[in-house]
Formats: C-alpha cells, structure tokens, sequence
C-alpha cells in the first residue's frame, strides 16, 4: 500500500512489460471490497443470555465492542440478581415476604422489592383488580408453580372456590415506610406477569446511564425498544399466536415497548382441553375467550401488567381498562382468530399474512 | 495507446469488476426478504460455528439434560425432539426470517438466525 504516487498509475510507466506486471488496482479494489464488506454491519451488536428463566436476545446499534460488552455483562447480573430476588417459589426474598404476609404482622420487606410491591398495587387499583399479583395461592393450585408444566388433572371446583371466598387482592397490603403487612393470610404474592416487564425497564435504565442509546431488550419474546436501528426505525415482528411465522409487524423508535400475553406461553392439556397460565382472579380459572392481547407503551413494566389484565378483560370488557391503565395501543386476539383492535393501532400495524383476518375496530382509546 | 494506460492484466481484472457487479450487487444491496442464512446454535452460553440454512441437514446438539434434534429444510429450522417436559420448543415450528430465534430453555439449547437483510429487528410473541 506504500506505493509510490509514480508507480500506482500505469500511464507514467513505460509499459515495456505488460504482460508480468501484476494489476496494480487490486490492492486498492481488495481494501474497497472490505470496506464495503465491513462497514454495514459492525453498528449491530447483538447477543443472547439465559436468564430470568427465559432467553434474552440483546441489540445494540451504534454502541462500541467494549460498550457493547460491558453491556453484556451489567445485563447478565442484573438478570441473575432479579431473577433471585422475585423467584415465585425458589427459596429468595420473595418467598421470605410471603412467607411473612401470612403471619399479619409487620415487616421489613426487602428493598429490592419494594418498589415492585408499590407499582404493582397502583396497577391492580388501575386495572380493577384484573391484574392481581396477590393471587399467588391460586396459580400455585394450578400447578403453575414449577420448573415443569403441570400434567393435569386441573383442580377440584372446591379448592378453587375456597381461594377465591378468601378474595385476596393488593389491596390488603398495607405499606409503612418500609414496612408491609397483610390483612388478608391468603394474599400471596406471585409477580410473573409483571416481572419481565419491571426487569426489561430496569436494564434500559442502566443502558441508557451507560450512554448507549439504540437498544433493544427482548425477554422470551417481550421487549422493549429506544433510539432507532441507524436511519430507520426498530422493526418488530409480532408472531402469529396460531401456528408458525408472522402475523404482523410494527415499527419502533424512541422508547416504547412490546408486549404480548398468550395463552400458548405456558399451558398444559388434559382429556383434549387446554388450560394455560393467566388466572382469571374473577373466577379462579384460566381467563377465557382470549388467544393473546399485544400492547404497545412507553413503560415495560405497566406494558406487562396491563397485557395480563386485557387478557383477563376478554374481547368485551378490555376497551374500557385499557383506558384507565392510559393504554393507548391495543390488538387483541380472541379465541375464534378475530382481531380486535383501536384505530391509532391499526394504524400501527402492518399484517404480514395473506389472508387478512376480520378486524374488530373499537373507539379511539 | 490504451495498453499503456492500463496493463492487460488491469483490463482483465476491470473485465471481471464489472462482471461482477451484479453479484456484487445482490450481496451488498440485494433485498433477500428478510429471509434467514445461517442459524447460530448457542448451547448453554457456548456459540457452535454457524450452519447455512440452504443445506437440508439433522442435527443433533448435546444440551445440559440431554439431545436436542434440529431438522433444517426449506431455508428453516425446527426441533423436531428435544429432552424438555414442556416441548415448546418443538411447539414454536419452523423458524426462517433473519432475527428470529427460539430455545430449549431446559436444555439450554439456544438458536439464532441470521441473515444479511433482516426485515425484523427481534420479535414478539
């Protein structure tokens, strides 16, 4: 590459030995070629963590290496130690809390769920009760409550009942400072359609004090997205809840998340009937009518809560929670493959597949 | 007068650039709808060299409980068995757009695709 100016242009030669003379362009269209090759595709960072017992997929854009794994790893320990932390049954502070909510008396809760504790009571209070993490007993009763999907048979009419009698509710917890307690012995706390979402907001937090500003967080499938990928925005592809590839596709730039509940998530099937893992608080059975409901907010951790508590809603009775959760983009799919959505939505989305399904427009939210 | 501007070797060499170009073209701009190339199998935090979609292939991955069977066909990937209780990964089916991925979350088998143009930055589901 240290050619002399004189000996890179051939019409300076005398040309006496045309045919030995190896092509003196190579060099500079080989360093072109790699150019052109490298450059478009070393903004993307994009890594894979097992965590938080679920697979998180990471985009980067712009970021340095260094940034990129320094990110890596804040991300990893972050997940580790909430994943701990909020653990519905593995021994943790979690458990310890309600384990000491049964006993009605007060106590020190944990500060790293405190915060958690305190947004999922405004968001129960917001969602009338639809989104109740306080019904822990019940998604135990399920057999939800563990590693692997429970076999059946569901459980007997009677043992629901009794749980649903007791009506626990984030509403008998009461907070002092630092202090809880509950008022009601069968309030147990189980916080899995909220914690994802908590856990993806507190990431962005620390990617975004770390300076880096394109990112997107997905956790199994819920994600939250800021900044833009270089010139265009964050493409999303939503999966078809029935069935393989996609149903439809929205862009993302800014900060918003994505956020679906389905009833394919985790489930189990016993004598040809399915019953999955969102629990109707109402009626103590696995909440009916829904395939799946996809939410479009700023803030993950509400976008999750609110997801579950739409689900819980059904087709007829999501329109007016997702107004007081201040929910201002919805889809939701109901058992029979139609799509219910509000029009600032379907705006939003693109389908994907051939056959347009039937859409449901409601008002504007 | 031209050969002594450029070599015969440079016009054998601008004859084939421009030859070229097309596939150029296609590799650097061409759109391939988004369509998956190669698929990364991550096993328990350990990336295996990444494998062409375009080779109809079985694969058998070792994970932390037991084997993973992968069948890639048609420019996709599926688990077709897998040692997990719940088997969604085998549930998830074919897998074939750039960004798309699935796992075994108990065996810890992991996969992304990849491919030069993705229409999908990650998915939702």
């Amino acid at each position: 590459m240290a050619a002399d100016p004189a000996t890179r242009y051939p019409g300076l030669d005398d040309g006496a030995r045309p045919l030995r003379r190896p092509a003196r362009a190579l060099p500079l269209l080989l360093v072109l070629l790699l150019f052109v090759g490298g450059c478009s595709r070393e903004e993307l960072h994009h890594a894979q963590l097992f965590s938080f017992g679920t697979l998180v997929d990471i985009s980067l854009w712009g970021a340095s290496s260094t940034q990129a794994e320094h990110a890596e790893r804040i991300i990893q320990e972050e997940l580790q130690t909430m994943h701990r932390a909020w653990h519905p049954w593995l021994p943790g502070p979690l458990t310890e809390t309600n384990r000491r909510l049964q006993t009605g008396s007060w106590f020190d809760c944990p500060p790293e769920l405190l915060p958690l504790i305190m947004q999922a009571k405004r968001l129960y209070e917001l969602s009338d009760g639809l989104f109740n993490p306080a019904i822990g007993k019940l998604v135990a009763l399920w057999g939800f409550h563990s590693d692997v999907p429970p076999q059946g048979p569901p459980p007997e009419p009677a043992a629901i009942q009794q749980l649903l009698n007791q009506h626990p509710g984030m509403d008998d917890i009461a907070i002092d400072g630092k202090r809880l307690r509950s008022r009601n012995p069968a309030v147990q706390l189980d916080l899995g359609a909220f914690a994802k979402g908590y856990a993806v907001d507190r990431i962005i937090g620390r990617l975004e004090r770390m300076g880096i500003k394109n990112a997107i967080i997905n956790a199994g499938g819920d994600l939250r997205a800021i900044g833009r990928h270089g010139k265009r925005p964050w493409r999303i592809g939503i999966r078809n809840p029935r069935g393989p590839g996609v149903l439809a596709s929205v862009e993302l730039s800014g900060d918003e998340s994505v956020f679906t509940s389905g009833d394919y998530e985790r489930f189990y099937e016993y004598e040809g009937k399915r019953y999955h893992h969102i629990i109707d608080p109402r009626t103590g059975h696995p909440a009916a009518g829904v395939t799946s409901v996809t939410v479009i907010h700023d803030n993950a951790a509400e976008a999750d809560a609110a997801a579950t508590a739409l689900f819980v809603a059904g087709p007829d009775g999501w329109y007016p929670v997702a107004r007081k959760l201040g929910i201002k983009y919805v889809m939701l799919v109901d058992d029979k493959g139609g799509i219910h959505m509000n029009p600032a939505m379907a705006e939003r989305i693109r389908f994907e597949i051939t056959d347009r399904p039937e859409i449901i427009y409601s008002k504007p939210l | 007068m031209t050969s002594s501007l450029l070599t015969r070797s440079d016009w054998l060499l601008l004859i084939a650039s421009v030859a070229l170009l097309p596939w150029l073209y296609g590799s650097f701009w061409g759109s391939t709808g988004g369509m998956g190339e190669e698929v990364h199998i991550m096993v328990d935090g350990r990336e295996l060299p990444p494998i062409s979609l375009s080779k109809d292939q079985t694969l058998t991955i070792q994970g932390s409980i037991g084997p993973s069977v992968l069948e890639v066909a048609n420019h996709g990937i599926r688990f077709i068995s897998s040692p997990c209780q719940g088997k969604q990964c085998i549930h998830s089916g074919w897998h074939t757009h750039a960004g798309e991925f699935a796992a075994c979350l108990p065996n810890r088998v992991a996969l992304l695709i990849t491919g030069r143009e993705s229409r999908y930055d990650t998915f939702n589901y």
